[in-house]
């Protein structure tokens, strides 16, 4: 029996020495980027992509194809927080960010109060400025400093399921009034659904309806990297969290964590009625809709607090910016600016990824004005809605400190739902944190 | 006492028992001083690792924790101030609190499954009771964090079997991931991955246990519960403790469960929901590495000493001479 | 708790030496039994839902027919294995090995390190002894989790961040290890043997080699299993110090799946490659286990009968 234990000793360490030959053999060495893409041109230089977008690997093949100067080389490190914390990480480390990193526009201050972006302005990133929105402008720039190129936005809507709204008599919501209606309505039908959900972890969706209401929650200059103003508790974030507070409490929306398998398979079962979406909502919805063949969605305008002035606003959407540690920090401004670039690149995004173009040659085009979309039984959902929400929009301060804010909001929020405090009391404990919070990172108030 | 069940050879047992006392400190020999230079070539390999992954981070953490870095004002060394901070840091302190309410729950809980499950498989020799054994067993081959998941499938209200087991008896499933219920959800998980693993050290010692003691017992008219109380329970201890090292350990490292558990229930789990989440966040959410190494190093050093303590005290339990 | 856990492992006596079952009465024989089906109902519950799920697509999982516990009408494992091998260019395949290579290599490692110092500790009287033996017992408990971030940190300074190096030399401290082989050690290797060797003229490394070395053989796969299993739970060290894609270790990698899939646009919802790859990876492990039971069942027990 001894023997065998050697042997079973034995087998395993020359299993170990044999992945550790072959594994060092390969892209173990370290510093040498490893692609998720094919690359065919090895004789020239690459720049380095993180980025989530879906279809993108089409997007870079693209590239790659109708360039032979340079070459992208993609990884998908992970979504949002997830690549932030990695990106994060390689700051701190001073080494192992990529050359073009994506970040939504709510975390580029986060970054560039780091020194971690390079203002592109310089290298050609402002010629590019009449092809983009203007609110996309200045979402990534400050005075004549370009920290990143625009490339989809998330201009809001709301994606609702005609046929429960039919079966329940239910009309389409303008207002958030007839929103609380139609809540009472979905509710008294008795289906066992709700007309939406409330999520406490929403983060920039729980921002964006407070920000329709007229909260301005921050403002901060990225040319003034330590002066920032707080007000996240002004009447108007009251005014909109009391109302879902209200809709909570009467059992008319659930709280269910948003990104979530449940919350997923909520959305797509009939279990929400309406989905309040960004632009980019319909292509989520797609990739699970497998579960329910017999939905009809329809999208229209998101619900107004007063519907003789409507106010537009936006959840997420991303840029391109080039990091410090970009090696050639020219190719990799050149290699932002032009993935997104094409109107073939931008085709793919929009047919395959859902993505809502920040690119004016797309975005005005009666291509993208008259698209139909299957999945809304042929609706040109841009022409309808998202166009409009995209027209209004002017742009959006966020924190230097974004991620901390909204981690702080949801444990506010989930508070509030649990019913420890009032959306009063939750909302001024918010600003006292954040007050507290910016003053121990050596922030001045404006 | 011995370590293992069987001494290991008939030799070394016949070798040690005719061993003479030899001087141990004061006559050791020029020829022997020089052999005892040995024992540092066989330590040096592990002497550093040890000083330049446990030593080396250690004095790295309290010497950044010295310093405070904030995203506006830049670094500048601020002595003991962010231990002054951690240590009224409510978040931290409620985190501190909440792991030794864990301890307080999770290591009996574990123990005493553990225990049950091996004083009932000790009194069995079925076919049953070997494979309930190794079933028993296998979540501790199931890596903490794929464990985690698959229990988050099993919490969720929509996927998870829970509402239809509940509904069998007529009783609405409990929302699992909810604020008031993550903590036993939590328990849940640890208790599954680890009673295991546990149960097999202590079976084993049982196993060891000489079985004529059991006879004397029985001629005495003790049951088989007092049997177990009385003599097996008492005959195991050295194994107790170990299983308690190993407990306290997992606690203390409580991270996984809690973070993969996070990504379905983030209201409940807040970002500060264990002192090791806390610093993860400090430092890799939000940036602020210093104040996160004061906290490492606090966290650390409370730990350092607690082990020493308890190691020292349990040292003839554990047979360390 | 992630990191270190152990495993009793062989004795490869055990088996000849034990008492047969005690006579019991029927009526409690029975309620042990119930007992123990109850925990092995417990205990096996969410492993048979992960084999279950592991048959199902992405949707049946979610709103299939057969709820979670049974399996749909569709069985999708073979489906399911293809697209892992395919998804994202079979990256899934690559994480497996590099579990594989981290666990053994930081296991071997670590327990080369600790049987030479758990022996150099209980059979040499060396300056510096008794001082570094009480530092060791009081890093036992020491989390690794508490040393990530300054580990992090140093590794970066020397350029090893997002390289196997990261994951594989932190994991080579095993102060635990070190502390079972120290007691193993000078309970299992009486001086005289070693005395005896020496007056025959071995060497100090020829004595530790040829006559320690075998008597350790049940402590140093003890030893073994314990920090093979501790590397290949590892999660928040490879979460740190990794962010290539290809280096991560399966745990790292399937938990990106998951937040993916969490907050994935469609397309990267992949529930379906998360449980069946999950399932993939702790095949082995049970394999290894189950047929390797006779090791590490019923012999040693870490501290034991006085």
């Amino acid at each position: 029996m001894k023997s065998r234990v050697l042997a079973a000793v034995g087998t395993v360490a020359v299993a170990a020495m044999a992945l550790t030959a072959c594994s060092s053999g390969g892209a173990a060495g370290g510093g040498e980027a490893s692609c998720t893409n094919k690359i065919t041109k090895t004789d020239v230089p690459q720049v380095t992509v993180w980025a989530w977008f879906p279809a993108f690997e089409q997007v870079v093949d693209l590239f790659n194809k109708t360039h032979d100067d340079v070459q992208v080389c993609w990884t998908n490190a992970g979504q949002g927080n997830d690549e932030y914390t990695k990106f994060s990480t390689a700051i701190e480390a001073k080494s192992g960010a990529p050359d073009v990193i994506m970040l939504e526009s709510e975390v580029i201050s986060s970054f560039t109060i780091r020194q971690a972006l390079v203002d592109i302005g310089e290298f050609g990133a402002a010629d590019v400025k009449d092809k983009y929105t203007e609110g996309a402008w200045n979402d990534v720039t400050s005075g004549d400093s370009v920290y990143a190129i625009p490339v989809d936005s998330g201009p809001m809507g709301m994606l609702y399921r005609q046929d429960l709204f039919d079966a329940a008599g239910i009309a389409v919501p303008t207002t958030w009034d007839e929103f609380a209606v139609a809540a009472q309505q979905l509710k008294d039908a008795g289906t066992g659904g709700v007309l939406a959900n409330f999520p406490t972890n929403g983060r920039a969706f729980n921002q964006a309806l407070f920000a329709q209401a007229g909260s301005v929650p921050f403002e901060y200059d990225k040319t003034k990297p330590t002066e920032v103003s707080i007000d996240v508790n002004d009447d108007a974030s009251k005014k909109v969290l009391n109302y879902w507070d209200g809709l909570v409490k009467a059992d008319l929306v659930t709280t269910d964590d948003a990104f979530t398998a449940d919350y997923n398979t909520s959305l797509v079962d009939g279990t929400y009625a309406v989905y309040l979406a960004a632009a980019w909502g319909p292509g989520y919805l797609q990739g699970l809709s497998d579960a329910d063949d017999t939905a009809v969605w329809r999208a229209a305008p998101l619900p107004q607090w007063d519907a003789a002035n409507p106010v537009q606003v936006h959840w997420g959407g991303s840029t391109f910016a080039v990091t410090e540690q970009a090696k050639d920090k020219q190719l990799a401004a050149t290699v932002a600016k032009d993935i997104f670039g094409t109107d073939e690149a931008w085709k793919i995004g929009i047919e395959q990824g859902a993505l809502f173009p920040t690119y004016k040659p797309i975005l005005e085009s009666d291509y993208f004005t008259n698209l139909e979309y299957p999945f809304f039984g042929g609706q040109q959902i841009n022409k309808d809605v998202f166009l409009d929400a995209a027209a209004g929009y002017s742009g959006f301060t966020f924190s230097p400190f974004q991620n901390y804010a909204f981690d702080q909001l949801t444990e506010q929020q989930y508070a509030m739902v649990q019913g420890e405090k009032t959306a009063d009391e939750a909302l001024d404990d918010l600003q006292e944190s954040l007050t507290k919070y910016a003053a121990e990172q050596g922030f001045t108030s404006k | 006492m011995a370590l293992t069940t069987e001494p290991p050879t008939r030799a070394a047992r016949a070798a040690s028992a005719a061993r003479t006392v030899r001087p141990r400190r004061g006559g050791i020999g020029a020829i022997d001083r020089k052999r005892q230079r040995w024992g540092w070539l066989f330590v040096a390999p592990f002497a550093v690792v040890f000083a330049a992954f446990l030593i080396f981070p250690l004095c790295y953490a309290f010497w950044m924790s010295l310093q405070t870095s904030t995203l506006a004002a830049g670094t500048e060394f601020t002595g003991l101030a962010n231990y002054v901070k951690a240590f009224t840091d409510p978040i931290f302190l409620g985190g501190l609190g909440r792991v030794a309410m864990f301890a307080l729950v999770m290591i009996p809980a574990q123990m005493l499954v553990a225990l049950v499950a091996a004083l009932v498989l000790d009194n069995l020799a079925t076919v049953l009771s070997k494979f309930s054994r190794l079933m028993i067993f296998v979540p501790y081959a199931i890596p903490v964090v794929i464990g985690a998941l698959m229990w988050g499938f099993l919490y969720s209200p929509r996927f998870g079997p829970a509402t239809d087991l509940f509904a069998l008896f007529g009783a609405t499933a409990p929302s699992f991931l909810d604020q008031s219920s993550i903590f036993g959800s939590l328990v849940n998980i640890v208790t599954w991955q680890w009673s295991g693993y546990y149960m097999i050290i202590i079976y084993a010692a049982l196993r060891g246990i000489d079985p004529s003691i059991y006879e004397a017992a029985r001629i005495d008219g003790a049951n088989s519960f007092q049997t177990a109380l009385r003599i097996k329970v008492p005959m195991i201890s050295s194994s107790m403790v170990m299983v308690l090292i190993f407990a306290m350990i997992g606690t203390l490292q409580f991270f996984t469960e809690p973070q993969v558990l996070r990504g379905i229930a983030q209201g409940a789990i807040p970002i500060s929901y264990t002192p090791n989440m806390y610093a993860y966040s400090l430092a890799f959410s939000y940036s602020q590495f210093n104040y996160a190494s004061a906290i490492s190093f606090a966290l650390g050093i409370i730990v350092f000493i607690g082990s020493y303590v308890f190691l020292f005290l349990t040292r003839k339990q554990s047979g360390l001479k | 708790m992630s990191a270190t856990t152990a495993i009793p492992a062989v004795n490869p006596k055990a088996g000849r030496r034990r008492h047969g079952p005690e006579a019991r009465t029927g009526g409690r024989r029975v309620g042990s039994h119930l007992f123990l089906l109850a925990l092995v109902i417990y205990f096996i519950l969410p492993l048979w839902w992960l084999i279950v799920a592991a048959t199902k697509d992405t949707s049946g999982l979610f709103t299939g027919s057969g709820g979670p516990l049974w399996f749909d009408s569709e069985f999708n494992f073979f489906d399911n294995l293809a697209e892992l091998s395919t998804h994202q260019g079979g990256i899934y395949w690559r994480w497996l090995a590099n579990s594989f290579l981290y666990a053994f290599a930081g296991g071997i490692g670590a327990t080369i390190l600790a049987v030479l110092a758990g022996y150099g500790f209980a059979k040499y009287r060396f300056r510096g002894r008794s001082l570094f033996f009480n530092l060791l017992l009081g890093a036992v408990m020491v989390p690794l989790t508490a040393l990530v971030i300054p580990t992090f940190v140093l590794l970066s300074q020397v350029g090893l961040v997002n390289t196997i190096w990261a994951v594989i030399l932190p994991s080579l401290l095993s102060p635990f290890g070190v502390y079972l082989m120290r007691i193993y050690t000078q309970d299992a290797i009486p001086d005289e043997i070693l005395d005896a060797a020496r007056v025959d003229g071995a060497g100090e490394l020829r004595t530790f080699f040829q006559v320690a070395l075998p008597l350790l053989r049940p402590a140093i796969v003890t030893v073994l299993l314990l920090s093979i299993v501790g590397t290949w739970n590892n999660f928040f060290l490879p979460l740190a110090v990794l962010s290539d894609p290809n280096l991560l270790p399966v745990t790292v990698g399937l938990n990106n799946w998951t937040a993916l899939s969490n907050a994935g646009a469609g397309g990267e919802q992949v529930w379906n490659l998360i449980v069946t790859g999950a399932f993939v990876s702790i095949v082995p492990l049970i394999i290894a286990f189950l047929s390797l039971q006779r090791y590490w069942q019923g012999g040693l027990s870490l501290g034991s009968v006085k």
